[in-house]
């Protein structure tokens, strides 16, 4: 019954248009950003770069992807650390 | 000197060639000269549309390649004095015309009418890209489906690489009835995601297909809503500000005494 | 071999009163169409242009077997002629120096361009152009004569606007005091043309 309301008042979140008004919205998020898979290289670099300057890390088994799922875009990296360096601000400052 | 103005979607079957025939009609019943340009070369179709199949001897390729003088290939309405078109080949394909030769074209047709109207094929390849050459403006068509609308952006981010800035939208195939039942993305959802300007909303109309079956645009019928959302579109288009027509008006007395109390 | 079948059925349709009628209607309804008449000088470019064959799967015929005396097979067997077994679909152009016989339909969309005649053994709904070299004597036959545009030599028809009956006949067109008409088509009176 309740549902019925909703729907006669408009108010239904999960009516098939919002269904797809969420779903496009997503979609374009990729569309729009043109993620190449040269794009996601050169990102895995830089990172690399200044993840490096903190801690060991297994540079072969990082993974950096985009994952949109629970409604949102998100950027996932997945860095295994070796070990942290213990004297990396100091090395800055120095530096 | 006219405008060139390039309408097009990127999706097939969501009525680019149904809009530039009702857009170049209405303009033409407004006293305007107009001329239609088919771009889609090898699968022609604003010809059937407007009802003037038969009377083709040239088309555009022949024009390009020096065949026939511009003039010659260019086909009066049967209806307006001010109509034109120039068919698109049919036996040829896209690469027939270079985006060069359809700018020289469209820079020819601007000092001879008011207005040019492109037909864009679908896709984004060569032939999108001959047809938004040598276009001044471009109109977007979209429906309210997903896909239609994600090849809109595409289309739209297409549009503005080629330097084609602020493109407007044409919403085709809307149906009120479903809109309100949350069943169908509204005006305001499609809008909100494709962020551009709203040149005019089409309902669904059966009498597309009837006036389509005939070879008359649905412009000329009064009694048509799509016909009369074409006749506002073609308004706007030179200039003058139409308010946007009420698709939610008969839907019924529910939905008015909704309004009424103001739920929306 | 096929013409002998196909003028074996044509014949069944001599005499007959109701295609006398509808030949009289269609002449008076098939409009031709001065816009498009164009000078001795502006014949098409895309016409008169090397013609050529693009039928992949049609081949030509040299020498066609000879049957009978009919005029217009006569015609054919004087020139080159070419045999397309299959329809022929929207967007697809076959152009030929010589005749061009179809077993099969001409769809809208699609044209026959020939310099010389051009019979259709089914459906002419496309765009056809015999003589296009300038012959005028070329003519265009077919089961089912309702053609988007028909031209012959430098003249141009096409279909008059809005709704007209289709032909329950074989047809054929043809020059006639400089005007392109559509009869009948009848074995009998086409011999009498040619012989007086």
């Amino acid at each position: 019954m309740l549902d019925f309301l909703l729907r006669v008042f408009g108010k239904d979140a999960s009516s098939s248009k919002n269904v797809a008004k969420d779903r496009l919205r997503l979609v374009l998020v990729h569309d729009r950003a043109d993620v190449s898979p040269q794009l996601l290289e050169d990102l895995k670099e830089d990172l690399i770069k200044v993840i490096t300057n903190y801690m060991d890390i297994d540079e072969r088994a990082l993974e950096v992807n985009f994952d949109n799922s629970d409604n949102t875009v998100a950027l996932v990296a997945n860095i295994p650390v070796i070990k942290m360096k213990r004297n990396a601000k100091r090395e800055e400052k120095i530096g | 000197m006219g405008e060139v103005i390039v309408i097009t979607s990127g999706k097939g079957g969501v009525g680019k060639t149904t809009t530039s025939a009702n857009i170049g009609t209405g303009l033409a019943a407004m006293g305007y000269k107009v001329v239609l340009v088919d771009t889609d070369i090898g699968l022609r179709n604003l010809d059937v549309v407007l009802g003037l199949e038969n009377r083709i001897v040239y088309d555009i390729v022949d024009v390009t390649h020096g065949h026939c003088r511009l003039k010659q290939a260019l086909i009066k309405d049967k209806r307006f004095e001010g109509l034109h078109l120039l068919p698109a080949a049919q036996t040829k394909d896209k690469t027939a015309v270079s985006p060069d030769q359809m700018r020289e074209l469209c820079t020819e047709l601007k000092k001879d009418f008011d207005y040019v109207i492109i037909d864009c094929p679908a896709g984004i390849e060569q032939g999108f890209k001959n047809a938004i050459a040598g276009a001044d403006r471009a109109l977007v068509v979209t429906t309210p489906e997903v896909s239609a609308v994600r090849d809109a952006d595409r289309i739209i981010g297409l549009l503005e690489a080629a330097e084609l800035r602020s493109p407007k939208l044409i919403v085709n195939r809307l149906r009120p009835r479903m809109v309100k039942s949350g069943d169908m993305m509204s005006i305001d959802d499609i809008i909100e995601i494709l962020a551009i300007d709203l040149l005019g909303v089409i309902p669904e109309d059966e009498m597309i297909v009837i006036t389509t079956n005939k070879g008359e645009p649905a412009v000329l019928d009064n009694k048509s809503r799509a016909g009369q959302a074409y006749r506002n579109m073609a308004r706007r288009i030179t200039g003058e500000d139409v308010p946007l027509m009420d698709l939610y008006a008969d839907l019924g007395l529910v939905n008015r005494l909704k309004k009424f109390i103001g739920f929306k | 071999m096929t013409n002998i079948r196909g003028a074996m059925v044509l014949k069944k349709n001599k005499g007959s009163k109701k295609g006398k009628k509808l030949f009289m209607k269609r002449e008076n309804s098939f409009e031709v169409d001065n816009r498009f008449e164009f000078e001795e000088s502006e014949i098409p470019a895309a016409v008169t242009k090397e013609v050529e064959t693009k039928a992949a799967a049609a081949k030509p015929i040299s020498k066609p077997v000879s049957v009978g005396n009919e005029p217009l097979q006569q015609a054919i067997a004087d020139e080159n002629t070419i045999l397309i077994k299959r329809t022929v679909r929207s967007g697809q152009s076959i152009q030929f120096d010589g005749n061009v016989v179809v077993l099969g339909d001409v769809n809208p969309g699609s044209e026959i361009i020939a310099s010389g005649n051009i019979v259709v053994m089914g459906a002419l709904r496309g765009v056809v152009h015999a003589g296009a070299t300038g012959n005028e004597d070329a003519t265009v036959a077919a089961f089912k004569l309702q053609p988007t545009q028909l031209r012959i030599a430098n003249h141009i028809t096409r279909a008059p606007d809005g709704d007209y009956v289709a032909p329950e006949h074989p047809e054929i067109a043809r020059i006639k005091d400089g005007v392109v008409v559509i009869e009948l088509y009848q074995m009998g009176q086409d011999r009498q043309i040619k012989i007086g």
